[in-house]
């Protein structure tokens, strides 16, 4: 019986590190489960910080598992006649294993600043040395994104704003800022293939910044349990060229601003 | 110990599995009300109801198997898509085919509720109330106040939302959900105006009547012909309320094209748009208040409420209608035009609808009495459609207008009073 559950127990890493490989592989019924296309210029950091992180606590798990296997397997109570060993414990592995973890804490946290510092700190800037404003102000609300664009002049918040829900476009290859606020509740903006997530806090204005290199259309996600309709709180982005994203937006402002109405005419019988 | 727990299991096995079909409820505060006018004391019997009841479900079917009845001289088509229905009628999933059904349970019922009658589970927690369709009004429409509104004005509300309140944007939806949920919005609508005719209706009734008597088989001929005239009359109620959206499209108001003012003349649309706002005619100020903070009148109903609790002062009438499903009556606040947020869109073509149209059900008029036809006498003090854009530009101008400039009050306090230097 005892060999039953370290077998068992064995199990665990082998279906652990399975699941990875199988999803990392994208077999059936696996497809699709593993990081979604990157298509942020900056996004190849985000993704081997998670990679390392991943391996590194990869390594770890196996580690740990494999050993909670063998104690099982070695000291297995009905094939093990060995007399019980007392031992008062060694300072020395203690302290071993306490440095060891806190090492790899501190190092993680040091290698990762300049990631963090990029991603959420050094706003892209103008030639001039301004911070870049932003294209659109992107607002959630209890469950959509209603999104203001600058409009003609550069600013959000004034008349030629071009205002729209849940249909963000994007030209393609540029800097792209934006800034992000919350009416209501606690939300996060996600754009799982531009690899940035922000929580969206009410009464803050923060911003994100990325670089979309592939023409497409992608998911808006809110991130953030923020009500019952979280889980419909979606949106889209679609990635277009400077000149297609021109047009959309300029049609965008003349059905905003449209100042007339002419019924056609019903057919009469 | 263990049995309790196992005894709780097996009732939550037994009863909680398999939910109940679901049921259109009954219009139970219009009910009351009818009654209550037409001077039945106990209201109505069990037969009447049940007697109006019998009628809805043969009419229009329940929620997972919706109907539309045939009107003579009305091609149902016109009105609404009655093939669409299905897509957003019965309870949420997909068909053999892969196309979704209960598209409205799914995205709508929650707040609006089964039978439109906007008090889903989560209603009670919104602040404005889901809309109640059975009353087959709507605030946000191209058409005047009293005319159904077309189906666009009800599809941009399904994708674009309503900013301000709870209703989200369903943009995403493919086309053709979003196209069977607003025919089924159309359809509950339609429902309930006819419930409420029935129930109108139904007030003459004996006692012991049904509103379409049920015949035994040796029926003498006045009897037959009696229960004809029931069903005719039944018809009428049905025909009179589709008449009505059938029409919904010729009666959008027109609306002549806005000048395109840059510089001055913009300033001086906008300060006439001004001058109207605090003026007599127009008196936007009365209720959005003197500095458009939508504070000046705060104390009114809308027509959902009002129909039930008039004024709200008779605290025993509101009781009684809350405890017959009136979700606790709010009083309805004129916007705050300084937010830069419209409930019915944000065009100027929508603003020039809410103010020459008003909002129907609520307090806002329309100024359409206020605006000069060609008959007027010259001498009549009424508006130029033109004067409207000025109005619109005025609002539109409101939130990017600082709230209070110190400079500019001081001088026009001094025009006002040139005796005081300035």
């Amino acid at each position: 019986m005892g060999r039953f559950w370290s077998l068992l127990f064995l199990l665990v890493p082998i279906l652990g590190v399975g699941t990875f490989v199988w999803a990392m592989a994208g077999w059936w019924p696996m497809h699709g489960h593993w990081l979604p296309e990157n298509i942020n210029a900056h996004g190849g950091v985000i993704d081997s910080l998670f990679m390392f992180i991943l391996v590194l606590t990869g390594v770890i798990f196996i580690a740990t598992t494999l050993a909670m296997f063998w104690f099982m397997w070695r000291y297995d109570g009905g094939a093990n006649r060995d007399p019980v060993a007392f031992t008062h414990g060694s300072h020395t592995l203690e302290v071993v294993w306490s440095i060891l973890p806190a090492a790899t804490l501190v190092f993680i946290a040091i290698y990762q600043m300049n990631a963090w510092a990029d991603h959420k700190m050094r706003r892209p800037k103008l030639p001039s040395g301004e911070m870049k404003p932003p294209l659109a102000e992107v607002m959630g609300r209890q469950f959509e994104w209603r999104i203001r664009y600058a409009g003609e002049d550069g600013i959000v918040g004034t008349s030629d704003d071009v205002q729209l829900v849940n249909d963000l476009h994007l030209p393609l290859n540029e800097e792209i800022v934006l800034a992000i606020k919350s009416a209501d509740v606690l939300h996060s903006f996600f754009l799982p293939n531009l690899r940035v997530k922000q929580d969206v806090v009410p009464g803050m204005k923060q911003y994100v910044w990325f670089q979309p290199t592939k023409e497409g259309v992608y998911d808006i996600v809110c991130a953030e349990l923020c009500g019952w309709g979280h889980y419909k709180m979606r949106g889209r982005v679609t990635i277009e060229s400077r000149e297609k994203f021109n047009t959309w937006l300029s049609q965008r402002a003349i059905e905003q601003n449209q100042a007339g109405y002419t019924p056609e005419p019903v057919e009469s019988e | 110990m263990r049995s309790i727990v196992s005894l709780i299991g097996l009732v939550a096995v037994v009863s909680g599995c398999g939910a109940p079909n679901a049921e259109f409820r009954r219009y139970t505060t219009f009910a009351h009300k009818v009654a209550e006018s037409a001077g039945l004391e106990k209201g109505f019997t069990r037969d009447q109801l049940q007697g109006v009841d019998e009628v809805m479900l043969a009419m229009f079917g329940s929620p997972d198997e919706p109907a539309f009845p045939a009107i003579e001289g009305i091609e149902a088509g016109k009105i609404l898509n009655v093939s669409h229905l299905k897509l957003a009628a019965g309870p949420m999933g997909s068909d053999e085919h892969g196309n979704p059904r209960g598209l409205y349970r799914e995205h709508c019922a929650h707040c609006h509720g089964i039978t439109g009658d906007g008090v889903g589970p989560t209603a009670a927690f919104l602040n404005p109330y889901p809309r109640d369709y059975r009353k087959g009004q709507f605030k946000f429409k191209s058409t005047p106040v009293g005319q159904k509104p077309t189906h666009a004005d009800l599809k941009k509300i399904v994708l674009e939302g309503v900013p301000g309140t709870a209703m989200p944007s369903f943009k995403l939806l493919p086309d053709l959900e979003v196209e069977a949920l607003v025919e089924y919005v159309k359809y509950l609508a339609i429902r309930g105006e006819v419930e409420r005719g029935l129930l109108d209706l139904s007030t003459n009734l004996e006692d012991k009547a049904r509103l379409i008597s049920v015949l035994p088989t040796n029926a003498d001929d006045q009897a037959k012909s009696a229960q004809q005239e029931q069903v005719a009359a039944v018809k009428d109620v049905v025909k009179t309320v589709a008449e009505k959206w059938d029409g919904a499209a010729a009666n959008i108001t027109p609306i002549p094209q806005r000048q395109n003012l840059t510089g001055a003349e913009l300033a001086a649309s906008i300060k006439h748009g001004r001058e109207l706002f605090y003026g007599s005619i127009a008196n936007c100020v009365k209720c959005h208040g003197d500095s458009a903070l939508g504070d000046g009148q705060t104390t009114d109903y809308d027509e959902w409420a009002k129909e039930f609790i008039n004024d709200g002062k008779n605290r025993d009438v509101v009781r009684r209608y809350v405890s017959l499903g009136l979700l606790p009556p709010r009083t309805i606040r004129p916007r705050n035009l300084r937010q830069g947020i419209y409930r019915g869109g944000l065009r100027p073509i929508d603003l020039y609808w809410r103010i020459m149209n008003g909002i129907e059900g609520t307090p806002m008029p329309a100024l359409a009495a206020n605006v000069r036809k060609p008959e007027d006498p010259p001498e009549a003090k009424k508006l130029n459609a033109e004067e409207i854009w000025d109005l619109v530009n005025y609002v539109q101008s409101l939130p990017y207008e600082p709230i209070n400039n110190a400079n500019d009050a001081y001088r026009e306090a001094h025009e006002a009073m040139p005796e005081r230097p300035l």
